[in-house]
Parts: structure tokens; C-alpha cells; sequence
């Protein structure tokens, strides 16, 4: 009877220990991550990061700012255009509920109709800091009609690490013309178990190594765009060439902070450096609500999206303030108001490897909303 | 060997509850889980209002102070719904170990007062909050669907129940016909030690038991962080577990068997909670980002200053308790 007992809780305890799923290796599986849409010429995405919805949010309140979203880029872009995809980068909740995740399911969907574009959802580090269950999330994005979402049960690191081929045909067969990168960038790790800090997370290798994969597979000459959450050290790094070392690469809006990277070299990721060689054009990300500053650094533009809505911080960029970076800030945009720094970003692919980028600084206000676009 | 642990910590004769009679034993059960379900309550208010917190914290943190005072005026009903479920658990403990008529009389008046002032204030803030435009309609939403409609429903129950307490305090109070001095006298010096040491214990006995219950609905038991899971579910559980043994065993005791039961108890603590600790950071070396991906909703204050402090807190709590407890049972046997 001992014995018997012995096994089975024997038994138990390597379950425990090692999970009950055996997962299956990305390689085997490259087609599983690809979804693909109809491109054409002028082919818009609209970036919308850090929503963060959370305990504190109205959620009315906060649906009404992105109706206004929604509408100025409609305006922006003109009758007989489109939004084609929103590309949601991340900490779309943060110590939120099952209420939260779907009314904001609801709400999409009935965006993506009434504008006829897709979403893809990509998961940020507080997405997963909320009473739901992490795999309970990813089942409501993969239901939801016109999310455009991947979890496998994979050896991958991460959750939404997909990929969406803008294809002549609409279909994942059909001649790739651009990529969309979706890579989930994780969210903090303890470098050892009584570490009382945690370190943001990064892009691992095995995710730049599955995207090389992906990228080969449609033709090592796609340009490619890549989307995630938290950025890499390559944004500190082109900064810092320009500001310590006067190199001058191309930059443009404001860092009202810093880039809360992980910080750590021993932890730098390699995915700028590697698609930097394979026609990756560019990497846009959010996370750092007070930064969306963009450089063109080496030959693809880094940039980090302009944060969506005004839940948990946001800056407030005033003429007024001395400090250089708000004036260097300043300095590169047409415009000398004061105004807060929230809106979104939207990138045109065009014919060739060319695409447009803008920043969209949306204020709600009595007196009339402040809405104004400034091109990269 | 059974026989023995059962003889010496299980029999009916070391209780104070089996020398009641009639009404006062029902009063007393009563009264028991009158304490447990507001204890339960509690714990889930106060996990709500620490999300809320977390939140205004994160804003001050970050530099928008204005963001975290919005938040703040938005979320006050859930502060005080918690407050209001919190003093009833006090109301509740002072029937349960109620040590004279006069001092029960004082806690029910003093805790009835404050009751019916949260519940009060809930209901005309959301009123007021409507009529002001702070609530765009009675049901808007987040953190329920029904909020702050569900805290004006809620703090209108609580109404009732401070009401209750204060005429029970005026009206019935010689009728109560069971006194029960079991909890010993805390000397003036140690009170205010003694007293925070208590509180600090109960809040996170409050927030370990939502916080465990969460665990087993909020976690990604797949993955590989089964193990990791499991042991924060058990590290989360271990202060209201011992909580439920100090309040619904140890001061159940009559006063000689307590003396009799303290070293033996804590002894056991110690080595759960320790055994629990050991456990707990093993399973962390072995998924070191399992905190942020398996269940980070469990942490709503670790993620402010991304700090792993909360979850260790957590863990050494119940550990704390013990080493305390034992250092007192053993001055006490010292000193004989």
C-alpha cells in the first residue's frame, strides 16, 4: 500500500514538475504562425499601444477617446481609403478583469466591422497582470472574428508570436509583398529565486531565429515590419550614438523617459542586429508611455508608438518646460503647443520597401479636442 | 500514536465551547460563521481594493499624480466597500470573544458607528458622483459590469448591518448570556507592538486567502509552472490557515491548555511555513519568469517598481509569524 502510494505521488510530483503538455518544436510547424491579407498600395496600420485598461478605467470614457481615434484617422486618410489593420502592441490591461477583457473584445469587433479592418493583438507585460487565466485571454483573442492572433502550444518562447504575410491574394499562398513580425516580448523574469528585483523581459533568440524561418519561407528579400511590446537595447543604443557620440542618424518626436529596456547586456536581444541583414525596415513597440521617439538607426527605423488613451501615465509636453528633451522633442515637430502625449501611429506600405509613418496626438478637451498628425 | 495527538490537542475537555449552553452555543456558532463569511468577504474586497490601489500607485510612481487622483475620486466606493466589510469582521470578533458586556457594548457602538458612516458615505459619493458627472451612468462599468450600482447595493446591506449592531448595542446587550474571557489580558507595554504584529498578520491572512482561492482560477497550471503554481497557492493559503487555527483552535483552549498546546503548535508552523518557503523558492529557480507569466494577476502590488518583494513577503510571512509566536511561547515557559 506504501509502496503504491509512494508511486503514485512519485508520479504526481513529475507531472507537477514538468507540465502535463508536451509541446512541439516551432520548426516543425512554420505555417501554423502565418496568416495573410490582401495588400494593395497604401496599405494602412494603425498602432495603438498601451490602452491599459485596468480596475480604475471607464471603460465608456475610455471607448469614447478611441471612437475619436478611430474617426481622425478615418478623416486622415480620406473617403474611399482604409484602415486595414490595427495592430494592438501590448498592455491593453493591466489589474483587470474578465469584464474588462471582454467589453474590449466587444468593442473591436464592433470597430473592425464598422471600419472593415482586422486586429492583431500582441500580449505586453502587464497583459498578463490581471484575475484572469493567461491561456482564458488567449482564448478570447483566437475567438474573436477579426482578431488576428496565434498561442501554440509550442516550444517558442512567448504567447503571440505570429506572423501576418500581406500577400497579392489575400492568401498564405499567394506572392508576399510585406511582413508583419508580431513577436510577444514577454514580460520581467528574476535573475535568480530571492533576486528582490526583476528584470524586464527581451526577445529571446530562439523568437529572432523562428522569425528568420518565417521570413525565409516567403523570400529573404520581403520587406519586413515588426510589432512587440517592450523594447530592445538597440533604441538606448541608437540614442546614445547620436547624443554621446554625434552620429546622425535620422530621429524624430519625444523621450520624456527612459526606454525601460531591460538594460542588462547580458541580456540583449539580437533581433534588430539579425534583421537588420534580412530586410526587417522596421520595428515599432510602446511600453514606455512617455517616449515615441523613432530613429532610422542603421538602416531600420526603431520607433515607439504614440500611447493610446490616458490610463495609468501619460506626459504633458508644455513650450514652457526647459528641459532639452522636451525642446529637442519640440524642435522636431511642426508645432509649438502645449499638449499631451497620446494618440497613435500609423505606417503606409507602398509599392518597393518605401512606407509612410505618422504620429497622431489626440487630447480630449472642453473647449474642442486637440487632434494633430505629424509625419516621420 | 493517533489516539495520543487526538487525546492530548483534540479533546472536547481542553474546549471552551462545549461548556456553553443552549442559546449561547448556537449564538456562538452563529457567530462563528457570522465571522468566516465576513472574513471571506473581507479578504475579496481587499484583493479588489488593493487592484485599485496598485493602480494609483503605478500613476504617482510614473509622475501623473493628476491620473492617480482621477482614479482615486473614480474607485472610493471600492475603498470603502472593503472598509465597510473589514469593520464588520471586527464587530463580528468582539460577539465572538466577547470579554465583558461593557467592553462588547463599547466595540459594537464604536464599530456599528463606523459601518453605517463607510456604507453611508458610499451611497451619497455615488449619487453625488453621478449628479457631478464622475459616473457617466449608475452601472458603468470596471471593475464589475454593475459598478458603482453594485457598491450602492452593497453598502446599503451594510447599512442595515451597522444599524444592527447599534441597536443590538443599545437594545439586547444584557440579554447576551455568554461571556467568554478566553484571550489573555495583553499587558500596556506590548499593546502597541502587539497590535500592529496582529494587524500586519491579518492583512495578509486577507490578502493570502483571496489571493490563494485566485491562484487555482487566475494560474497557467500548464506550461511548466504547475509546480511553481502550486507552491504559491500553498505559500498564499499558509497566513489565513494559521490565522484559523490561532482564532478557531488555540484561543478555544481553556487557559491551562493553551500554555500546554503553544510550543508544540508553533513548533508545527515553523516547520510547515518553512518547509512551504523552501518549496516555494525551488520551484521559482526552476521557471524564474513564473511570476510574470503563469499568474502576475496574483501581485498587485509587486509590479510598481517591478520589485519581487511582495511575492517573498508573502511567502516569509507565515514564517515571521511562527518565529515570533515560538520566541514568546518560549519566554513565557522560561519564565515558568
Amino acid at each position: 500500500m506504501k509502496t503504491k502510494f509512494l508511486l503514485a505521488l512519485t508520479s504526481l510530483s513529475a507531472l507537477t514538475l514538468t507540465g502535463c503538455n508536451s509541446p512541439f518544436h516551432y520548426e516543425e510547424h512554420l505555417a501554423d504562425y502565418c496568416h495573410a491579407l490582401r495588400y494593395r498600395d497604401g496599405f494602412n496600420i494603425l498602432q495603438l499601444t498601451d490602452i491599459h485598461w485596468n480596475a480604475n478605467t471607464s471603460t465608456i470614457a475610455s471607448k469614447r477617446y478611441l471612437d475619436k481615434v478611430f474617426a481622425a484617422t478615418a478623416t486622415r486618410i480620406g473617403s474611399g481609403n482604409k484602415i486595414d489593420l490595427v495592430e494592438v502592441t501590448g498592455d491593453q490591461f493591466m489589474l483587470a478583469n474578465t469584464y474588462h477583457v471582454t467589453t474590449f473584445l466587444e468593442y473591436f469587433e464592433a470597430k473592425a466591422q464598422e471600419y472593415g479592418f482586422s486586429y492583431a493583438v500582441i500580449w505586453g507585460n502587464h497583459d498578463r497582470h490581471g484575475l484572469y487565466n493567461p491561456n482564458w485571454l488567449s482564448d478570447q483573442f483566437n475567438k474573436a472574428a477579426h482578431c488576428i492572433y496565434n498561442d501554440l502550444e509550442d516550444d517558442l518562447y512567448g504567447r503571440s508570436n505570429f506572423i501576418i504575410n500581406l500577400t497579392e491574394d489575400g492568401t498564405t499562398s499567394g506572392a508576399t509583398k510585406w511582413q508583419i513580425a508580431n513577436l510577444d516580448s514577454g514580460a520581467s523574469f528574476s535573475e535568480t529565486a530571492v533576486s528582490p528585483f526583476r528584470d524586464y523581459d527581451y526577445i529571446r533568440k530562439d523568437q529572432t531565429q523562428w522569425w528568420l524561418k518565417e521570413h525565409a519561407l516567403v523570400g529573404d528579400t520581403v520587406p519586413t515590419i515588426a510589432y512587440y511590446h517592450i523594447p530592445q537595447q538597440d533604441n538606448l543604443e541608437a540614442w546614445n550614438a547620436i547624443h554621446n557620440n554625434n552620429k546622425t542618424y535620422k530621429h524624430k518626436f519625444f523621450k520624456l523617459e527612459g526606454f525601460a529596456d531591460n538594460g542588462n547586456r547580458e541580456y540583449a536581444s539580437d533581433f534588430i542586429a539579425e534583421g537588420r541583414k534580412h530586410h526587417l525596415k522596421a520595428a515599432f513597440m510602446g511600453h514606455a508611455h512617455n517616449v515615441d521617439w523613432t530613429v532610422d538607426y542603421d538602416g531600420v527605423v526603431i520607433g515607439l508608438g504614440v500611447k493610446t488613451g490616458p490610463e495609468l501615465y501619460y506626459a504633458h509636453v508644455s513650450t514652457e518646460d526647459k528641459d532639452p528633451a522636451v525642446q529637442e522633442g519640440y524642435a522636431s515637430i511642426d508645432f509649438k503647443e502645449i499638449f499631451d502625449l497620446i494618440g497613435a501611429s500609423m505606417v503606409t506600405l507602398h509599392d518597393g520597401e518605401a512606407f509612410d509613418l505618422q504620429h497622431l496626438y489626440l487630447n480630449e478637451r472642453a473647449t474642442g479636442d486637440f487632434v494633430k498628425w505629424v509625419n516621420w | 500514536m493517533g489516539e495520543l495527538v487526538m487525546k492530548r490537542f483534540f479533546d472536547k475537555e481542553n474546549f471552551l465551547f462545549p461548556s456553553f449552553e443552549g442559546k449561547a452555543k448556537k449564538q456562538s456558532v452563529a457567530i462563528a460563521v457570522g465571522l468566516i463569511v465576513g472574513f471571506i468577504l473581507a479578504s475579496f474586497t481587499f484583493f479588489n481594493m488593493l487592484y485599485c490601489f496598485a493602480d494609483i500607485v503605478g500613476s504617482i510612481v510614473s509622475g501623473s499624480a493628476d491620473v492617480a487622483i482621477a482614479d482615486f475620486l473614480r474607485s472610493l466606493p471600492v475603498f470603502l466597500t472593503f472598509f465597510m466589510t473589514f469593520w464588520t469582521v471586527l464587530a463580528l470578533q468582539a460577539f465572538f470573544r466577547n470579554l465583558s458586556p461593557e467592553k462588547l457594548h463599547r466595540s459594537l457602538m464604536k464599530n456599528g458607528i463606523a459601518i453605517t458612516a463607510f456604507a453611508g458615505v458610499t451611497i451619497v459619493y455615488v449619487i453625488e458622483g453621478l449628479i457631478e458627472g464622475r459616473y457617466l451612468k449608475i452601472a458603468e462599468g470596471s471593475p464589475s459590469a454593475l459598478y458603482p450600482l453594485d457598491s450602492v447595493l452593497y453598502a446599503v446591506l451594510f447599512v442595515l448591518v451597522g444599524v444592527f449592531f447599534i441597536l443590538y448595542a443599545k437594545k439586547f446587550i444584557k440579554k447576551i448570556p455568554y461571556v467568554v474571557p478566553s484571550r489573555g489580558p495583553v499587558c500596556k507595554k506590548a499593546r502597541g507592538a502587539y497590535c500592529t504584529f496582529v494587524t500586519f498578520w491579518c492583512l495578509f491572512a486577507l490578502f493570502g486567502l483571496s489571493g490563494g482561492i485566485f491562484t487555482f482560477f487566475i494560474y497557467d497550471f500548464a506550461h511548466g509552472y504547475a509546480f511553481y503554481g502550486i507552491m504559491t497557492a500553498l505559500a498564499y493559503l499558509l497566513s489565513p490557515c494559521f490565522l484559523l487555527v490561532w482564532e478557531f483552535y488555540f484561543n478555544e483552549l481553556k487557559e491551562e491548555k493553551r500554555k500546554e498546546a503553544l510550543l508544540p503548535l508553533v513548533t508545527g508552523a515553523l516547520c510547515v511555513s518553512g518547509l512551504v518557503a523552501a518549496l516555494y523558492f525551488l520551484s521559482l529557480a526552476l521557471g524564474l519568469d513564473a511570476p510574470s507569466n503563469a499568474g502576475f494577476g496574483m501581485f498587485p502590488v509587486a509590479f510598481s517598481a517591478s520589485v519581487n518583494i511582495a511575492t517573498m513577503l508573502t511567502v516569509v510571512t507565515p514564517l515571521v509569524v511562527s518565529v515570533v509566536v515560538l520566541v514568546k511561547g518560549l519566554r513565557a515557559k522560561s519564565r515558568g
